[in-house]
C-alpha cells in the first residue's frame, strides 16, 4: 500500500501552506499504512544558507547531543540557528564545503545522529507512526513555500524505523528527495551494480534506490524528464513515485499501473495523492481530478525558483 | 426525494442511512459532500435511485443488486465492482479496475477510465465515453464492452467470449483477442445503448473478440502459450 501526497504552487512566488495541507493529506491516507509518515517540504531560497534536519536518537540526552552536532558544524562552517525540537536538530548554516562532507561532518561519530536532509530549500521531517504524531511533534502545519512531498508508510521490504521511512533525500545530492509506492524486483542487482562504482547507501529501502538513481543522473546533466523515462525501463518492479527537486516535483508511474495516483490541478496549484478522499479532505475549493495513465512521467514546475538557485556542490 | 449531507459522517453511517431509508419505501435519494469517501452503497440491493453530488473513492456501488446510482464527479478503483445488476453513471472519470468482475447491470463513465477496465467481467454492458487504461477486458468471460475513445496496451488480453466495442485507436490487442466485422446485431446495439447512454454513436466502431486459441492446451502451438503466460 503506502500513501503518496505532493503540492506545488504554480503562480511565481506563490509561496503558500505546505505542511498543513500535505499532512492532512497523509492523514486520510494513514489507512494505507502508519509504520512512518514523513515530508519533504521546500521554503524560501536562500544563497548563502544550507538548512539541515538532523534526526537525533540513542541513549544520550539530546541537548547535549546537539550541542555537539553544532560545535562539529561550527568547526567548518558558520552556523546561523539551532533549534532542537524533540528528536530533531533544525540545523541552518553557511559553509564552502559540499553536502557530502558538511553532512558527514554533521554526524561526526556519534551513531545516533543521522542527516536526513539538506540543502538550501528542502527539509524532511520523518517519524514512524501516523501523520498526528509528526504534526503534533514538529509544528508543521505552520510551514510555508512552494512545493513539497509527502508519504505514509506500510514496511513491506525492509525494517519498520525512522531511517527507513520515507521520503528519502538523494544524499549527498542537495534538495533532491523522492517518496515511492511499490517494491523493486531488481533493487540488489541495481544497488550492487552502483555501489561498485563506489556509491554509498545509507539504508536498505529500496525506494531510497530511486533518489540516488535520479540524483545521479540530474547531475550528470540529464533532465528530470529524461531520467524518469529511464526509470521506467531500467526499474522492474510496481511503482509509482514522486520526486522532488529545488525546481518542483516529478511523477513516475511504471508500465502496469497497480499503484495508484490521482492529479488535481488548476491554474493556481497542483496536488497529487493516491486517492482522491485525501485532496478533498486536504483541499476545500472546488477542482476536477484524473488517474494518470500507466508509464505516465510528469513534471510541473515552480516558475519562481529554479533560476534563482545556483547548485551546491554535490561531490560524490 | 430525500436529501442527506454526508459532512461529519462515516462511511458505515451513510451506507446505514441509504439502507434504512430504502426500508422505508423511499425511492429517490441525493447525498450531498461524499467527498471521495470509499466504499459508499456498497452491497445495496433495494431498486432506488441515489445520486452522489461529488466525487465517490475506492469500490463505489460495489456488489449492488439493482439501484441506480448517479455519481456527478469522479469515482476512484473499482466503481461496481461485481455490480449484480443496476446502473451506474459516473459524470466525470473512473480509476483502475472499473466494473471489475461485474455479472450484470449497466455501467456508463462519461469520462476516461483507467487500467484493467471490466477486468474479469462476466456479464453486464460497461461503457466508457472517454479511453481506458492498460489490459482493459484482460479475462473477460461474458458481456459487453463500448469504449467511444481509444484503447490502451492489451486490450481484452485472454479474453473468453464477449464483445468490446473501440471507436477511437487501439493502442496494441492483448493475446489472442482479434479484431472481426460488425454484424448488424452488432450495430444495433451500439445504437440503442449508446443513445440510452447519452453518446454520441458518431464513430466507426471496431469489434474485439477472442481469437479461442487459448480455449484448449495444444502442444503445437506451444509459442502461443508462451507468449500469452
Amino acid at each position: 500500500m503506502c500513501g503518496l501526497a505532493g503540492l506545488l504552487y504554480k503562480q511565481e512566488r506563490g509561496e503558500g501552506a505546505l505542511g498543513a495541507p500535505i499532512l492532512t493529506m497523509l492523514d486520510v491516507l494513514g489507512s494505507r499504512g502508519v509504520d512512518g509518515t514523513g515530508v519533504a517540504l521546500y521554503g524560501p531560497a536562500s544563497r548563502d544558507r544550507m538548512v539541515a534536519r538532523v534526526r537525533l536518537g540513542g541513549s544520550d540526552d539530546r541537548r547535549a547531543q546537539a550541542d555537539r552536532v553544532v560545535q562539529r558544524a561550527a568547526a567548518i562552517g558558520r552556523v546561523a540557528s539551532a533549534d532542537v525540537q524533540d528528536d530533531y536538530l533544525r540545523l541552518e548554516m553557511s559553509s564552502n564545503r559540499d553536502a557530502a562532507e558538511l553532512a558527514a561532518a554533521i554526524e561526526g561519530p556519534d551513531l545516533g545522529v543521522l542527516v536526513f536532509s539538506l540543502g538550501q530549500r528542502m527539509e524532511i521531517v520523518k517519524q514512524v507512526g501516523p501523520a498526528r504524531m509528526l504534526r503534533e511533534r514538529y509544528g508543521l502545519d505552520c510551514f510555508r513555500g512552494t512545493h513539497g512531498i509527502g508519504h505514509t508508510r506500510l514496511a513491506t521490504e525492509s525494517r519498520v524505523d525512522v531511517a527507513h521511512c520515507h521520503p528519502f533525500w538523494a544524499r549527498p545530492f542537495p534538495d533532491i528527495a523522492v517518496v515511492h509506492n511499490g517494491q523493486l524486483t531488481n533493487y540488489h542487482k541495481m544497488r550492487r551494480r552502483f555501489e561498485m562504482r563506489g556509491v554509498r547507501f545509507y539504508t536498505e529501502n529500496d525506494s531510497e534506490f530511486i533518489a540516488i538513481y535520479l540524483a545521479h543522473k540530474l547531475a550528470a546533466g540529464v533532465s528530470l524528464e529524461d531520467a524518469m523515462k529511464d526509470s521506467l525501463e531500467e526499474l522492474d518492479g510496481t511503482f509509482t513515485y514522486l520526486v522532488s527537486t529545488p525546481e518542483g516535483i516529478g511523477l513516475a508511474r511504471d508500465a502496469f499501473a497497480t499503484k495508484p495516483m490521482v492529479i488535481a490541478e488548476t491554474d493556481q496549484w497542483v496536488a497529487l495523492a493516491s486517492e482522491e478522499v485525501a485532496l478533498r479532505r486536504a483541499i476545500r475549493e472546488p477542482f476536477d481530478t484524473e488517474e494518470p495513465s500507466a508509464r505516465t512521467i510528469r513534471v510541473w514546475r515552480h516558475p519562481g525558483v529554479a533560476a534563482a538557485l545556483t547548485p551546491v556542490g554535490a561531490g560524490v | 426525494m430525500t436529501t442527506r449531507d454526508c459532512a461529519g459522517l462515516t462511511t458505515r453511517e451513510i451506507n446505514v442511512i441509504v439502507r434504512e431509508l430504502a426500508a422505508t419505501g423511499e425511492t429517490e435519494l441525493c447525498l450531498r459532500n461524499p467527498e471521495a469517501r470509499h466504499n459508499l452503497l456498497v452491497g445495496l440491493f433495494a431498486h432506488l435511485r441515489v445520486r452522489l453530488e461529488g466525487s465517490a473513492g475506492y469500490f463505489c456501488a460495489g456488489m449492488i443488486d439493482g439501484p441506480e446510482v448517479v455519481i456527478d464527479g469522479n469515482v476512484g478503483w473499482s466503481v461496481a465492482e461485481n455490480m449484480m445488476s443496476g446502473r451506474v453513471t459516473v459524470a466525470g472519470n473512473a480509476g483502475s479496475s472499473t466494473g471489475a468482475t461485474i455479472r450484470g447491470g449497466t455501467l456508463i463513465v462519461h469520462g476516461n477510465a483507467g487500467a484493467r477496465t471490466g477486468i474479469a467481467m462476466k456479464g453486464g454492458t460497461i461503457v466508457v465515453g472517454g479511453n481506458t487504461g492498460y489490459m482493459t477486458g484482460f479475462m473477460m468471460q461474458r458481456g459487453d464492452m463500448i469504449i467511444c475513445g481509444d484503447a490502451g496496451e492489451a486490450l481484452g488480453d485472454s479474453m473468453y467470449t464477449g464483445r468490446i466495442f473501440v471507436g477511437g485507436k487501439i493502442a496494441e490487442l492483448g493475446n489472442d483477442a482479434v479484431i472481426e466485422p460488425l454484424t448488424d446485431d452488432d450495430q444495433a446495439f451500439l445504437s440503442v445503448t449508446l443513445q440510452k447512454a447519452g453518446l454520441d454513436n458518431g464513430r466507426d466502431f471496431k469489434k474485439v473478440v477472442s481469437g479461442r486459441r487459448l480455449w484448449n492446451f495444444s502442444k503445437k502451438e506451444m509459442g502461443l502459450w508462451i507468449q500469452a503466460l
